[in-house]
């Protein structure tokens, strides 16, 4: 976190709107790029963003550094509010932290095709992968955190997300064909 | 450069480099012996970030929310600020006796049985009221002190509790109440030198707190009292941990990193509490 941020988010633990509006201009698109990788439809990636920014809203005056960076408290109560999201809906999702190993050995003829958008596409293919992929590649490249935040988000090393980042991409490219 | 680096961490460095706006070029020719291999994951990298970017929420809906954010920001603000007037013991009766109206209205059954409540249970606003009530109605800081200890306990069950069902919604928010009552053990532990001075505005004493045992917790018998109550913070760290570490077997694993997080921090605001004490 920046020391810009730090000075920021301090504000914002003290009640500052306007500091909370500059959290919000800086996260929101972040948090809702990340949710749109995870789910299908359009009201249900608003309605799940909107509130978790009035989650964080809520929290954020007890909000303390803990070695926490922000992005990861922020990004952990989106995902936690997701995975409650995905079980009311009946769509748990078993995750194997030591799965590393693609699931996907080739794209999908048939689903791509029913994709024309490239943003459909993608959010077509993260869903192909493996759970513990989809869960570092949609924080990393849809909510553009590090490694290290991706860490603390869930919980597990840096060493285990590269990892996952990293068999992750490898599928990403069988699906995107990016070498043709 | 060497060549045991791990493929994992090239990409990764090469992905930090692709954020941040070098090329792909630029990090294969730090990586000549890897290029073959990187080049098409940094590609489908590059094309990930690109597709990425392109998703964007509307702009009248993000515009509607932050106003909304920044409507309850005001609201909330303004609670603050009539909260704030006025002395302590005056807020503090004002709590307890907006409590006990709610109680009265509740019922005494009501009550009872909010006890075992969990955050995502109706009675659950109840049990927490009852709980201001009586840390507002408590006769000392010592009493307040014993309270918020055994409260943050409480919630260290909760989350427990939440755990084991799998529901990881309220944990992080259950966490942060935990946080919040050992801060103020530290408060209140420092206004008991103020305490002394000034003419007790509450009355009569409460009986005392019940330790989990059932038995009365009192740090200010023997020995010096703040030492007692490093002890008692000691003992209801173990308890905190004990109870989040026996539920990790009976935590479905979808909702496991989740209590792993939450004994991490548990354990993390104890230490800071009892840090705060020596200070």
């Amino acid at each position: 976190m920046s020391i810009d941020e730090k000075e920021v988010v301090t504000r914002a633990i003290k009640g500052d709107g306007e500091a909370f509006a500059q959290l919000y201009e800086e996260y929101f698109d972040k948090v809702y790029r990340y949710i749109y990788l995870r789910l299908r439809e359009k009201a249900e990636v608003e309605d799940l963003a909107q509130e978790v920014f009035i989650k964080a809203l809520e929290a954020i005056g007890s909000y303390r550094w803990r070695n926490l960076p922000f992005a990861s408290w922020l990004f952990r109560i989106a995902r936690n509010h997701m995975i409650d999201h995905l079980r009311k809906a009946g769509k748990v999702e078993k995750i194997d932290w030591d799965d590393n190993i693609a699931h996907v050995e080739g794209p999908n003829p048939a689903r791509i095709a029913e994709q024309s958008l490239e943003i459909e596409e993608l959010r077509g293919n993260v869903e192909q992968l493996s759970p513990a992929q989809r869960a570092v590649i949609s924080l990393r490249f849809g909510g553009e955190l590090s490694v290290d935040e991706v860490s603390k988000v869930l919980g597990k090393s840096p060493g285990t997300v590269k990892a996952l980042q990293h068999s992750g991409i490898v599928a990403l490219k069988k699906m995107m064909l990016v070498d043709r | 450069m060497s060549r045991k680096i791990k493929i994992e961490d090239i990409l990764d460095n090469c992905l930090e480099r692709l954020f941040k706006g070098e090329s792909i070029e630029d990090c294969l020719r730090d990586y000549p012996w890897q290029a073959s291999e990187l080049e098409p994951l940094l590609k489908t990298s590059l094309a990930l970030l690109q597709k990425s970017a392109a998703i964007q929420p509307n702009p009248e809906f993000k515009a509607k929310v932050g106003s909304q954010l920044q409507g309850m920001l005001r609201a909330k603000r303004e609670k603050a600020e009539k909260k704030a007037m006025g002395p302590i013991w005056r807020r503090r009766w004002a709590v307890a006796m907006s409590t006990v109206l709610v109680v009265l209205l509740a019922g005494i059954g009501t009550v009872a049985a909010s006890a075992d409540a969990l955050p995502d249970e109706s009675l659950y606003a109840v049990k927490l009221a009852t709980e201001q009530a009586r840390i507002a109605l408590a006769f000392s800081d010592t009493d307040r002190v014993e309270l918020h200890i055994q409260f943050a306990e409480r919630r260290a069950t909760e989350i427990a509790e939440m755990a084991r069902q799998g529901e990881t919604g309220e944990i992080p928010a259950l966490t942060e109440r935990v946080a919040n009552h050992l801060d103020k053990v530290h408060e209140a532990e420092k206004a008991q030198e103020f305490e002394e001075r000034e003419p007790k505005m509450l009355a009569p004493a409460p009986a005392p707190v019940p330790g989990p045992a059932g038995k009365a917790w009192d740090y200010t018998e023997g020995g010096e009292p703040e030492e007692k109550l490093k002890t008692m913070l000691g003992e209801s760290r173990a308890r905190s941990l004990s109870v989040l570490q026996a539920a990790l077997a009976k935590t479905p694993k979808g909702a496991k990193s989740s209590l792993e997080q939450a004994i991490r921090d548990v354990g993390q605001d104890y230490d800071e509490a009892l840090s705060n004490l020596e200070n």
